[in-house]
């Protein structure tokens, strides 16, 4: 997916929604087949959830199945950019491997500007950094990314800072959950 | 050297997800003397046991129904900790079956509401029905009934135990409720196993994140209480 993202970038930011949406599911089904093939299961056992994010030049593509938050760190505050899919109830949603994939797919572009970051978090990270009732990020997520992006205008250093985001991940985010706790951050360090 | 400091303001403490379970009990007049007694302890067992279970404690909102010539509804959904315990109940009256359900399933909806209502996330609702005998309520209702939980179950809406208790509990119509699993029936008087084996069920689908499987019956957790 990674991969998808970086060599077609151009073609994933100006493509027919339709295309991309089809692209990424292409790539991230074929990917599971494989590592279905090597471990002898069905696709749908590695059924998983994907949030994803690349910036290039002034612009960002943004890709999501399922659970967990994509937000948006802005220069006025954070911002939710895609929200939890979580089915009619909380232990249901929908993963790559589902039927519902290309539907449920929110494909989001748009222009880098007054963008400071964003930041990826899985169901189990969400229960600290996310508020379904209001659709608000926690205030963590702006510090997390300032923390990611500028360390040293918090006193930190860049390995520090990533240790200590680890930290309160593996401690106060995991503490709080029995899901998977994941958390990806892109930050501007221009920003 | 500064230190990233991330305050209890700074993270959101969302609710636990609830699971909400009816229990839509039978307490027609065949109820009386030890089964309606057994069945009132069971209930307080149930509460027990949910209470002493971490998960299941946080995550469980649970309502009474009693349905004898009338439904009735004898407590509101609630946590356990606001639960009032349930001295007793009176067995008395016909079975008005259909009547019990239309109710529980009402109370549930409404129960769905205040949830979405308020932003707190939930797990498939529980209906659990109980009964020792044969409808003789409205014909209509009964059938408005299964039809409403039929369509319930296929749209993954709800989870039905359909339980009866003892020799004359009628099968066949507890079937017509339950398309996907077939209805239990008790051994004698054997509640307390059946809600220790239901507040077990909760704690364990209170843990459940997306992807896990839906929860299965037990069958061997059945054995000695219960017959398939």
């Amino acid at each position: 997916m990674a991969r998808l993202l970086a060599r077609e970038f151009e073609r994933l930011s100006t493509d027919l929604e339709e295309r991309v949406k089809t692209a990424v599911l292409t790539v991230v089904r074929d990917r599971l087949d494989r590592a279905a093939q090597r471990r002898g299961c069905a696709r749908t056992d590695l059924a998983t959830t994907l949030l994803a994010v690349a910036a290039s030049g002034d612009r960002f593509v943004a890709v999501h199945v399922g659970d967990g938050v994509i937000g948006v760190m802005r220069r006025d505050g954070p911002d939710v950019l895609s929200a939890p899919d979580n089915g009619a109830y909380v232990n249901e949603t929908t993963f790559v491997t589902s039927a519902r994939a290309h539907e449920s797919m929110r494909l989001i572009r748009g222009p880098l500007e007054g963008v400071e970051g964003f930041i990826l978090m899985s169901d189990g990270s969400a229960e600290s950094l996310y508020d379904p009732r209001s659709r608000r990020l926690a205030g963590a997520c702006a510090k997390l990314n300032r923390a990611i992006g500028r360390p040293e205008a918090q006193g930190l250093r860049a390995r520090a800072a990533h240790r200590e985001v680890r930290e309160i991940l593996a401690t106060r985010i995991r503490a709080a959950t029995r899901d998977d706790c994941s958390l990806a951050i892109l930050a501007r360090s221009d920003g | 050297m500064a230190k990233l400091t991330i305050g209890d303001d700074d993270l959101i403490e969302n609710p636990t997800p609830r699971v909400p379970v009816v229990l839509c009990l039978d307490t027609s007049g065949s109820m009386d003397g030890a089964p309606i007694r057994e069945l009132v302890r069971g209930i307080a067992e149930f509460i027990a046991a949910i209470d002493a279970d971490e998960d299941a404690h946080d995550a469980a909102e649970v309502a009474v129904v009693e349905f004898n010539s009338r439904a009735t509804l004898v407590h509101e959904f609630s946590s356990v900790d606001n639960f009032q315990s349930i001295a007793s109940l009176r067995a008395l009256g016909g079975t008005a079956m259909g009547e019990g359900v239309n109710l529980a399933l009402d109370v549930l909806e409404a129960r769905k509401g205040t949830y979405s209502d308020n932003g707190v996330l939930y797990y498939q609702p529980w209906l659990v029905l109980m009964t020792d005998g044969a409808p003789n309520g409205n014909h209509v209702q009964l059938e408005r009934a299964i039809e409403r939980v039929t369509a319930a179950i296929a749209d993954r809406k709800l989870t039905i135990f359909p339980i009866g208790i003892g020799e004359a509990a009628d099968m066949d119509m507890l079937a017509r409720f339950s398309p996907n699993k077939p209805p239990l029936r008790l051994q004698g008087l054997n509640f307390k196993e059946f809600f220790q084996w239901l507040s077990k069920s909760v704690s364990k689908v209170s843990q459940s994140s997306p992807g896990d499987a839906p929860p299965k019956l037990d069958l061997q957790g059945l054995a000695g209480w219960a017959d398939l």
